[in-house]
């Protein structure tokens, strides 16, 4: 399978889902093919914002702010990017009830992280980002260059979105952010293997792994809104080396099928990428 | 160094005057300076502290008869990092508190939970840039009651006037999201309340005149 046709593929599978947008990227250790298909193309982030956090919470231990284990008071109380009045994370928008449960208590920074990932827990992610500070954690993600990657505030800011400030990134800048992790080249080999220990800890499986066989490993952050389904992660495949995949799709608010487009696309990509192994060898 | 031992109605901890403490813990713990509060007037703070050896000390030392030493010095990773290990110090005026709370938890009928930066939080802490209460150990952030969340006005109003009915001279931060009111919490506190056991040293000697 040529590039040419994978667009074409990628394309097809896009327009039958009722996709109105689909930025691509990848990046294969094996072959050393790097391709994208829109990959500079902004979108809503929406829970893919979680890896640049991640790596801005490895950046802070790095640079010893905080240690996993520093415990961080759980309080469900955040302030605006644009006014900084108060808002919550709603209990029922939150996948993870583990840190809605820890309110008044204190959780690990490593614990907050994992869930963070795991399920997306948006509680987490405003805790974390609220111990660190946005101005600081962009201070310390400045030094990796991360093109394709806006963070201006935390999840379910309600009224920074309706001012338009919100976490965008591109399919390049993902695969660019997990691509310094599996590279180790993100504050040190010790803290980039702890960042994909937690990326491999994902429990929503129903984009990039959905579309690849079993054996599979898959170290990934997925993220949906109402309009946007994303998935982006590094896959490890039995007897050779990984590759790094963004996928991030925008969709009319009443589109469904989100899942299985993003699961075909990433099939496509196995394919295409096991198409060109077999070619070399 | 610890002063004395403990005499008959203290805590059975050393008692300590901060201005004797080694450099980093003056530091931190700043013994009787001067912070400001919001509209700036000059608050002293406390010099005389309980010293606590360990967590486990803290898990066995009642402060009064619902309420013990280790939920009134939870903190997280904003306390001073010296503040975080053991030994650790608490102003005496820590018992006060813990006895106020007592008509409080009896109305209320249930257990009172202190929330984690919510008993005694130092002036080194990144919560504690203007003169609280909470610098003395003289207030309390609870955030659940029994099996109530304190995170909804009607909450908070029944608990304020529950407290305000039971514990003399307290202040209960009002409901709402302005400055000075709470919405995911209660706050009662007693002012800026030093407590100077039998016991202590004397109270010779000069304060830090810089902040920490």
């Amino acid at each position: 399978m040529t590039a040419g046709s994978l667009r074409m593929q990628i394309e097809k599978i896009a327009e039958e889902a009722g996709a109105e947008q689909v930025g691509i990227a990848f990046h294969d250790y094996e072959t050393h093919q790097s391709w994208s298909c829109r990959g500079e193309d902004w979108f809503h982030a929406a829970s893919t914002i979680k890896v640049p956090v991640l790596l801005g919470v490895y950046g802070a231990i790095h640079a010893g702010l905080l240690h996993e284990e520093s415990r961080v008071h759980v309080r469900n109380r955040f302030f605006s990017a644009v006014d900084g009045s108060r808002f919550r994370v709603e209990a029922s928008r939150d996948a993870n009830s583990d840190v809605q449960r820890a309110i008044g208590r204190t959780m690990k920074v490593e614990e907050l992280a994992h869930h963070m990932i795991a399920t997306s827990s948006n509680l987490a992610t405003n805790l974390l980002l609220d111990v660190i500070g946005l101005e600081v954690m962009q201070r310390l993600l400045a030094p990796l260059h991360l093109d394709g990657v806006e963070l201006r505030r935390g999840v379910e800011d309600e009224l920074a979105w309706q001012a338009g400030i919100n976490n965008r990134v591109t399919a390049n800048g993902l695969l660019q952010a997990l691509r310094l992790i599996v590279e180790e080249r993100a504050f040190s080999p010790a803290c980039c293997r702890r960042m994909l220990d937690i990326l491999h800890q994902q429990q929503f499986r129903n984009g990039i792994p959905a579309g690849l066989p079993e054996g599979a490993r898959v170290a990934h952050k997925t993220g949906e809104i109402s309009t946007a389904a994303h998935d982006a992660g590094i896959v490890f495949l039995p007897d050779r080396e990984p590759y790094v995949l963004a996928v991030l799709t925008q969709w009319p608010p009443e589109a469904g099928r989100r899942h299985e487009a993003i699961a075909h696309i990433s099939q496509r990509v196995f394919e295409h990428l096991r198409g060109a192994e077999e070619e070399l060898a | 160094m610890p002063e004395t031992g403990p005499p008959p109605g203290t805590l059975p901890l050393p008692i300590v005057d901060g201005l004797r403490l080694d450099r980093p813990y003056r530091e931190a713990l700043w013994p009787g300076g001067m912070l400001r509060d919001a509209e700036g007037r000059g608050r002293r703070l406390p010099r005389f502290f309980y010293e606590i050896d360990s967590w486990q000390t803290a898990l066995d030392t009642p402060l009064s008869p619902h309420f013990m030493l280790w939920e009134m010095i939870g903190v997280d990773v904003r306390e001073a990092e010296l503040l975080r290990t053991f030994p650790r110090y608490v102003p005496c005026a820590v018992t006060l508190m813990a006895a106020a709370l007592e008509p409080f938890r009896a109305a209320a009928g249930t257990y009172v939970h202190i929330a984690v930066n919510g008993g005694y939080r130092s002036p080194a802490h990144r919560l504690s840039r203007l003169a609280t209460p909470h610098c003395w150990a003289t207030a309390v952030n609870v955030y659940r009651i029994g099996d109530d969340w304190l995170d909804t006005q009607a909450a908070i109003e029944r608990y304020n006037r529950i407290a305000c009915e039971t514990m003399s001279g307290v202040r209960a931060r009002p409901y709402g999201s302005a400055p000075g009111c709470v919405d995911d919490q209660l706050h009662l506190d007693l002012g800026f309340v030093t407590l100077v056991p039998h016991g202590a040293a004397s109270e010779d000697g000069e304060p830090a005149s810089e902040p920490p």
